[in-house]
């Protein structure tokens, strides 16, 4: 998966899962979208998904702290590489 | 410090209609909402009892989706009913955060759907998600679900109660609230309960043969309270609101007043779970009475819990009989759109506000010929014009749970 597709497919999960159309690739996504920590979970299992294997939890925790869909990128491409 | 509490907002959802003239509509033409079990691919198969009150129409619902996430189809419910009681009552977003504000509200055991897929998943050998069990689904599915989606809908403060006594749940919810206000410790209350579809109660009742089974083929003749052909009760779903108001305040603020609680009587009947108690359920309409400092002859309405299961009625008509004689009309709504569970204690309260304000009493749908063990009362066979001024709202839950509200006409 390039960084491109995992871009769109992050995108196309705010926009049906998150009603959240278009966010800024830097925007706080807590302060500006309402995204909070249950939102983030519920992204977690979609990540899940796109990734084909699950999380470990101590990956889910390091994904407590993210705040903008970059950091959602930079996390699913880390993740990505430690599974191929 | 005890203060007068009134009724500033009304809303119910139920099997016979969403809003007041559908559901006025309902009761004058007797028509009934009960209808088919549906198939779940899971219990149904297995119920002998094959009808369900069901709300069978669409909600246009416009929540945002940071209040859905968080809310199982009880919960739509729940806030909808809420969401059109607290329009109606016109109370403003800065009270309702001002911590004056509360909220008593339950259901039956928060959401079965949510439970079941829960468990399903739990259960399953061939889950096709990794995380299978969502984040929020304890948040959805947990027995104080619908009021605390209510607390964060209408960002309200103050205290939070949320009965859970199967079919005294709301009336338990109004009267707690209606005590809230009362001594001082709120001055508004969103007071209410909701249950949805859900085919596990249905077993439940089917498996204690309380179930109607007799009217599969025509959903329309049952639950037959108090006629001598009744065979049980019908299983339903819904939701209602009331906003209980401080009555000063209510005053002040020019709010509309559809009624005044004056008074709500609760107990145990010490026993049994199951089977209801003479003894206790006549009691309970003796303490709503002495609660209200009246005297049993200034009621002139009854709503019977009367969910048409053959001991039951009877013994509530005894027992409406040894307070009341036989002075009041008295309706079973149930036989209009079942046994609506958690929900059915404020439904009954909202319909009886309707009658009130429309002049009128509706009859017990499908009482056709009173079992004689119960015609002692004053049953409403058809619908007459009458001046409510006092009504007393029954309701009794598994577990032994009993409740009296006594609402009267604001004049």
């Amino acid at each position: 998966m390039t960084r491109g597709e995992i871009q769109s497919r992050i995108l196309e999960i705010f926009k049906e899962e998150f009603e959240i159309e278009n966010p800024g690739l830097d925007d706080d996504l807590r302060d500006k979208h309402e995204f909070d920590s249950i939102d983030a979970l519920d992204l977690l299992s979609r990540i899940e998904d796109l990734l084909g294997s699950s999380l470990t939890q101590d990956e889910k925790k390091q994904a407590m702290n993210i705040r903008t869909i970059h950091h959602i990128i930079d996390y699913v491409e880390l993740m990505a590489a430690k599974r191929s | 410090m005890e203060r007068r509490v009134v009724i500033t907002g009304a809303a119910a959802i139920t099997p016979i209609g969403h809003r007041k003239d559908e559901i006025l509509d309902s009761l004058v033409n007797g028509k009934s909402g009960v209808a088919p079990l549906r198939e779940d691919d899971l219990l149904s198969g297995y119920i002998h009892s094959k009808v369900f009150g069901t709300v069978g129409y669409p909600i246009a619902y416009d929540f945002d989706r940071k209040y859905r996430k968080t809310m199982g189809p009880v919960s739509f419910y729940a806030c909808q009913v809420a969401k059109e009681a607290i329009e109606a009552a016109g109370l403003e977003r800065g009270f309702l955060s001002s911590g004056r504000v509360g909220v008593a509200f339950g259901s039956t055991h928060g959401s079965p759907t949510v439970q079941r897929d829960i468990y399903k998943n739990f259960f399953s050998r061939s889950q096709s998600r990794f995380s299978s069990i969502g984040a929020v689904d304890y948040l959805k599915s947990m027995v104080h679900t619908t009021a605390v989606n209510i607390t964060k809908m209408f960002g309200i403060t103050g205290r939070v109660i949320a009965s859970s006594t199967a079919c005294a749940t709301s009336s338990q919810a109004i009267g707690f609230g209606y005590e809230t206000i009362k001594f001082g410790m709120q001055d508004a209350m969103v007071c209410g309960g909701a249950d949805e579809y859900d085919t596990t109660t249905v077993a439940v009742f089917d498996n204690l043969l309380a179930c109607s089974t007799d009217f599969n083929a025509t959903p329309h003749l049952t639950p037959r309270p108090f006629d001598l052909r009744r065979d049980g009760l019908v299983v339903g779903e819904g939701g209602g609101a009331v906003i209980l108001e401080e009555y000063d305040m209510a005053k002040r603020r020019g709010a509309h007043i559809l009624g005044e609680v004056i008074g709500f009587g609760c107990n145990n009947n010490g026993g049994d779970l199951i089977l209801p108690s003479p003894k206790g359920v006549a009691e309970v309409i003796r303490l709503g009475l002495e609660n209200a400092a009246i005297s049993p002859d200034q009621v002139d309405f009854v709503s019977a819990h009367a969910t048409a299961t053959k001991m039951g009625d009877i013994i509530e008509a005894k027992a409406i009989h040894s307070i009341y004689g036989d002075v009041p009309y008295v309706t079973g709504l149930k036989g209009y759109m079942g046994h609506t569970m958690a929900s059915c204690g404020v439904i009954e309260a909202v319909i009886t506000l309707y009658m009130m304000e429309k002049g009128i009493v509706a009859p017990t749908l499908n009482l056709e010929e009173i079992d004689e063990r119960c015609a002692m009362i004053r049953h409403a066979t058809k619908l007459h014009e009458f001046p409510i001024k006092i009504a007393s709202v029954e309701n009794f839950a598994f577990g032994g749970v009993n409740t009296s509200i006594i609402i009267k006409k604001f004049e």
